[in-house]
């Protein structure tokens, strides 16, 4: 999946991402990467604007921590992160079943072939 | 936790030209990025850490990761917007608090000067010179635009749907409505100094000209600064 696939989605998914715990930049990445089985394959260095984004909105909070010698930006989800990934969740529920059931073959397609 | 750890700058000549590129297109002074390329720095050296450990060799692994990370430009382009927003809202919250703290200096220098004020509902104030009314005017501008930096900058962006330049627009206007507001005081102060110097209360007169200075001087850069920002959008 390109980054324009997922544009408008790239929120939640960075949100559904830190809700298990906190990540830095590379760490989001890599289990963006591993939750979608490979397919979610973003240029890496967008994933930072976005994250900021979502601090300025107040749905993460960053600080710097120097584990291992290297400073990272680690993000966690604030409260209202958490509430913006439950409306996230069921939004994306409604919009997905809906056109699962708009793209479904129509019967009368699906008996003549 | 906070062992000193490696120089941060020592991260090999392919990334700092990388980091390099990134930054060439941010708007503002260099200092004012370096969380954003401490930042990029330590994600790059992850990603080549990752690269090496899953048999990359090293000469290799720093090129893969800058690979990885994309296009330099459209980093910069997603930060720009970023970096446009964030002083935008510095812009307006700043405006929007210092504003009643200069004029409430003011409203004490006029009350305590001897100009033969009347107060009472603002309409009502005789003896004040017309021009009040245009700093009025300025005052709601400022605060109405800071208001939209505010507004297009924050939480409610999670629910706005928001145009990267609104936010500089709105912080500009506010700054120089501010300005307005401020030059328009002093005006008033300079003319009554020509004519009745005597009634004033020298001390408040002062402290209230001091602070439309400063406030003036910061608001048209901040101002200047935002259209600029604004304009290197894409």
């Amino acid at each position: 999946m390109r980054a324009e696939t997922l544009k408008g989605h790239l929120d939640g998914i960075l949100l559904a991402v830190l809700e298990p715990e906190p990540r830095h930049g590379y760490a989001i990445m890599e289990a963006l990467r591993v939750r979608s089985d490979g397919q979610v394959d973003l240029p890496t260095g967008t994933v930072y604007p976005a994250l900021h984004r979502l601090e300025r909105a107040g749905l993460v909070q960053a600080t710097w921590s120097a584990a291992g010698g290297r400073r990272r930006r680690v993000y966690q989800l604030t409260p209202a992160g958490r509430r913006a990934l439950d409306a996230e969740r069921s939004t994306w529920r409604d919009f997905s079943a809906a056109v699962t059931a708009l793209l479904q073959p129509s019967p009368a397609v699906a008996s003549s072939s | 936790m906070t062992r000193p750890g490696p120089p941060e700058t020592d991260a090999g000549p392919a990334v700092e030209r990388y980091l390099a590129e990134v930054t060439a297109r941010l708007p503002g002074p260099a200092r004012a990025h370096g969380g954003i390329v401490g930042e990029l720095r330590s994600g790059l050296l992850d990603a080549a850490d990752a690269y090496q450990s899953s048999g990359v060799p090293p000469a290799q692994a720093t090129g893969a990761a800058i690979r990885e990370f994309g296009d330099p430009a459209r980093i910069a382009d997603a930060f720009r917007d970023e970096i446009a927003a964030s002083q935008a809202r510095r812009v307006a919250v700043t405006l929007l608090v210092t504003g009643p703290l200069v004029g409430l200096l003011w409203i004490a220098a006029a009350a305590v000067s001897h100009l033969g004020l009347r107060f009472g509902q603002p309409w009502r104030w005789t003896g004040v010179p017309p021009v009040i009314h245009l700093v009025f005017a300025a005052v709601a501008v400022t605060a109405c635009a800071a208001l939209v930096g505010i507004a297009t900058t924050g939480r409610l962006t999670r629910w706005l749907p928001v145009r990267p330049r609104r936010a500089p627009t709105a912080a500009a206007v506010a700054g120089f409505g501010a300005v307005g507001a401020d030059g328009l005081g002093l005006a008033l102060l300079a003319g009554q100094m020509a004519m009745a110097p005597g009634r004033l209360s020298p001390v408040l007169a002062a402290a209230a000209a001091t602070a439309s200075l400063a406030r003036l001087t910061l608001a048209g850069r901040a101002a200047r600064r935002c259209l600029a920002i604004r304009a290197s959008l894409t």
